[in-house]
C-alpha cells in the first residue's frame, strides 16, 4: 500500500525493475478502485439517460397506450406505422405560412432563437469587455435570466404581455401610440413565435456572452494596438480583430444553443402551451405520448429529435471539441 | 488594471472621458441590458404585493399602493380564502432538491477522483460518453422512461407516480454528468505531490480523497452542489409528467396549477414565484464568482 505512488505513473525515472514487478497487482487494485468510483455515476447515468434513449427507438414500432403501459415488452410491433402516422400528421405537416407545422417551426424556431442568443450574447461580452465600476456587479445580473427559475420567469413574462390594457407592454404600446388596440402577443400567430423567439434571446444570451467574455479576454492586446498604429477605427479592429478571434467560440456556442433550443421543451409549453404556431416537435412529442396516450408515436416523433441530436453531436464532436482544445 | 486608474481620477476627467461618442452608446447599451434584465424581476415582485383591484387597473402601477401580503397569506396562512398550502410545495422541492445535491456532489466526487488520478481502461471513452449523454434532452427521455418506470412499478410493486424518490434519481441522472466534468477538470489542477506524499504517509486512496482532495476542493464541491441543487429546484417536464397529486407537487407544478387554474390570481403566481426565485438568486450572488465559472461549462443544462 505505501508504495502506491509508483502505480500512477508519474515518476518514470525511478526504479523501473522494481516498478515493473510489482506495478501489476498494484495497477489491478488501482484499476478495481477506479471502477468501483465510478460504478454509481455510470449505473445511474446509463441506467436513466443511455438505456432509456435506445429502449425509445424499440417503443417507437409499437403499439403503446395506457392500456398496455404495464406490459410494454410484449407490446405489438407495428412496423414504420408510427412515422408514418407522425409524418401525415396534421400538426406536423407543413401547411401553409401561418400554419408550419412542428417540423419546419422547430428549425425556425432553434435557429433564430440561437441567432438572437448569440447576437446579445456577443453585444453583451463586448460591453463587459470594457472597464468600468459597475462591471462585475452587471456581469452577475446579466446572468440572472439564465439561473432564474423558468416557471417564474414565464408566468411574469406572460403577465407582462397580458392582452388587456392591465398588461404593461400592451399598455405602453398603447400609451405611445404604436398601437391602436391592445395585442394577444402569446395567443396570435406569427406574434406568439417571434416572442418566443425573443424568450430564448432573453433567457440564454447569458451562457453565450459568458464564452465570448472569456475567449475577448484571452485576445492578444498588441493584435488592437498594430491596428491603432496602422490607423484602424473601431468598427474595423472588431470586424478584422474581434470577430475572427471569435470564430471558433461561436461556432462551439452556436452548435450547444442549438442542440438545447432544438430539444426546449419547458419555456413554449409555459408561455404558450404550444399553441399559435408555436408547436414545436418536442411540444408534438409531449402531447402524442402525454396527451394522446399514444406512446408509440410520441415515440416516434422524439426519433426526429434524436437523428438531429446526433447529427449535431457529430459535427459537435468533430468541430466543437477539436478546436476548442487547440 | 485599467479599472483602478479609473477609480483613481477624479469626478471631472471621469465625466469628461465619457463624453466621446462611443462612451455614450456603450453607456445606452448597458441601460438597455440593465433595463431588459431587471425590469420582469422588479415586475414580478411588485405584482406579488398589489390588490386585485391594482392588478386589473386599466392604467397599471409601477408600484403597489401598499404592502399588501394578501397573496402571500394565500400561499401560506391555513385560515386564508383559498389557502394554496405551498409551504407543502416548498418542502417537496426541498425533499428532492437537497438530497439531489448531496448525492450529486458525493458520487462525482468518487467518479471524478477516478478520472482525474486513476489510469484504467476505457476511461476516455467513458467521460466522452458521459458528456454526450449530458446532451440528450429530458423530452426524448421522458416517455422510454415512463414506460420503463410504469414496467418496473409493476414487477416490484413500488409507486412510481407521486414518488419524489424517484424524482431524485432522474434528476441524478441528469446532473451527474456535467458535476463529475466540473470535479475531474478541478481535480487535475490539484497538484498530485500532496496525494503522493500522503499515500507514502501510509494514507489510503479513500483517506487521500477524505483528507486532502476533498478539503482542498471545497469550492468546486461547492458549486456542483448550487448547480444540481438549482436544476432540481428547477426542472419542469420530468415533475410534470411523474406527479399527480397536488400535495406532491414541487414548487414548479404547482405555480403552473395556481396559473392555469380557472380563476387565476396574479398576485398569487407571482408571490410563488418570487418565493422559488428568491433562494436560487441569493444562492447564486452570494457564490457567482465560483459559479461563473462552471456556467459556461454547461452547469446550468438549457
Amino acid at each position: 500500500m505505501t508504495t502506491s505512488t509508483q502505480t500512477t505513473g508519474t515518476s518514470p525515472q525511478s526504479s523501473s525493475l522494481f516498478r515493473r514487478i510489482f506495478s501489476g497487482s498494484m495497477h489491478a487494485r488501482e484499476v478495481r478502485l477506479a471502477y468501483l468510483l465510478i460504478a454509481p455515476t455510470a449505473i445511474i447515468v446509463f441506467g436513466l439517460v443511455l438505456f432509456p434513449a435506445f429502449f425509445s427507438i424499440w417503443i417507437s414500432f409499437r403499439n403503446i397506450g395506457l392500456g398496455n403501459l404495464d406490459s410494454v415488452f410484449s407490446a405489438p410491433f407495428v412496423g414504420f406505422d408510427n412515422y408514418t402516422a407522425v409524418f401525415n400528421d396534421f400538426a406536423f405537416k407543413y401547411n401553409s405560412l401561418t400554419n408550419m407545422g412542428a417540423f419546419l417551426t422547430s428549425i425556425v424556431f432553434s435557429f433564430a432563437g440561437t441567432i438572437v442568443t448569440i447576437s446579445l450574447g456577443l453585444a453583451a461580452a463586448l460591453l463587459l469587455n470594457q472597464p468600468f465600476r459597475a462591471r462585475g456587479l452587471s456581469r452577475a445580473v446579466f446572468l440572472f435570466p439564465y439561473v432564474a427559475p423558468v416557471v417564474s420567469i414565464a408566468f411574469v413574462w406572460r403577465w407582462m404581455l397580458d392582452p388587456k390594457p392591465s398588461g404593461i407592454i400592451n399598455y405602453a404600446l398603447l400609451e405611445l401610440n404604436l398601437i391602436d388596440r391592445p395585442i394577444a402577443f402569446l395567443a396570435k400567430a406569427g406574434w406568439a413565435l417571434l416572442l418566443v423567439i425573443v424568450f430564448e434571446g432573453w433567457r440564454y444570451f447569458a451562457f453565450a456572452m459568458l464564452m465570448i467574455l472569456a475567449r475577448l479576454q484571452a485576445v492578444d492586446r498588441s493584435l488592437y494596438e498594430a491596428a491603432e498604429v496602422d490607423g484602424a477605427n473601431i468598427g474595423q479592429k472588431f470586424w478584422y480583430i474581434t470577430l475572427p478571434e471569435l470564430r471558433y467560440v461561436i461556432g462551439a456556442i452556436f452548435l450547444l444553443r442549438l442542440i438545447w433550443t432544438f430539444n426546449k421543451f419547458d419555456d413554449i409549453f409555459l408561455l404558450t402551451g404550444g399553441g399559435f404556431g408555436t408547436k414545436v416537435l418536442p411540444i408534438l412529442t409531449y402531447e402524442f405520448s402525454f396527451k394522446l396516450f399514444d406512446f408509440g408515436k410520441g415515440a416516434a416523433s422524439s426519433m426526429i429529435l434524436l437523428v438531429f441530436l446526433v447529427v449535431f453531436l457529430i459535427f459537435y464532436a468533430r468541430f466543437v471539441m477539436r478546436n476548442v482544445e487547440e | 488594471m485599467s479599472a483602478k486608474t479609473n477609480e483613481r481620477a477624479t469626478f471631472i476627467d471621469h465625466l469628461a472621458r465619457r463624453m466621446s461618442w462611443p462612451r455614450i452608446f456603450f453607456f445606452l447599451g448597458l441601460f438597455i441590458f440593465w433595463a431588459m434584465i431587471i425590469f420582469p424581476f422588479f415586475w414580478m415582485v411588485s405584482s406579488s404585493f398589489k390588490s386585485q383591484a391594482e392588478i386589473a387597473a386599466r392604467v397599471p402601477a409601477l408600484l403597489p399602493g401598499e404592502l399588501r401580503l394578501d397573496a402571500y397569506q394565500e400561499l401560506f396562512n391555513p385560515t386564508w380564502d383559498h389557502f394554496q398550502d405551498f409551504l407543502t410545495n416548498v418542502i417537496n422541492s426541498l425533499i428532492v432538491a437537497i438530497p439531489t445535491a448531496l448525492i450529486a456532489v458525493i458520487l462525482s466526487m468518487m467518479g471524478a477522483y477516478a478520472i482525474a488520478r486513476l489510469r484504467f481502461k476505457g476511461k476516455d471513452m467513458m467521460l466522452n460518453s458521459i458528456l454526450l449523454i449530458y446532451l440528450f434532452p429530458g423530452i426524448l427521455l421522458i416517455i422510454p422512461l415512463f414506460a420503463m418506470l410504469s414496467q418496473i412499478s409493476r414487477w416490484i410493486g413500488l409507486e412510481v407516480q407521486d414518488n419524489l424518490g424517484v424524482l431524485i434519481f432522474l434528476y441524478l441522472a441528469q446532473t451527474l454528468p456535467v458535476a463529475l466534468y466540473i470535479l475531474a477538470n478541478y481535480f487535475r489542477t490539484i497538484p498530485d505531490e500532496i496525494e503522493q506524499a500522503a499515500l507514502i504517509d501510509g494514507c489510503t486512496r479513500f483517506g487521500v480523497i477524505w483528507r486532502v482532495t476533498m478539503p482542498l476542493s471545497v469550492p468546486a464541491l461547492v458549486s456542483v452542489g448550487i448547480y444540481t441543487f438549482m436544476i432540481a429546484w428547477n426542472e419542469f417536464l420530468y415533475a410534470l409528467v411523474f406527479l399527480n397529486d397536488r400535495s406532491m407537487f414541487t414548487m414548479p407544478i404547482k405555480i403552473n396549477a395556481i396559473f392555469n387554474d380557472p380563476s387565476p390570481r396574479i398576485p398569487v403566481v407571482m408571490a410563488a414565484s418570487v418565493v422559488m426565485s428568491l433562494p436560487i438568486m441569493i444562492l447564486f450572488l452570494a457564490m457567482e464568482r465560483y459559479l461563473a465559472e462552471g456556467l459556461s461549462a454547461g452547469g446550468v443544462k438549457g
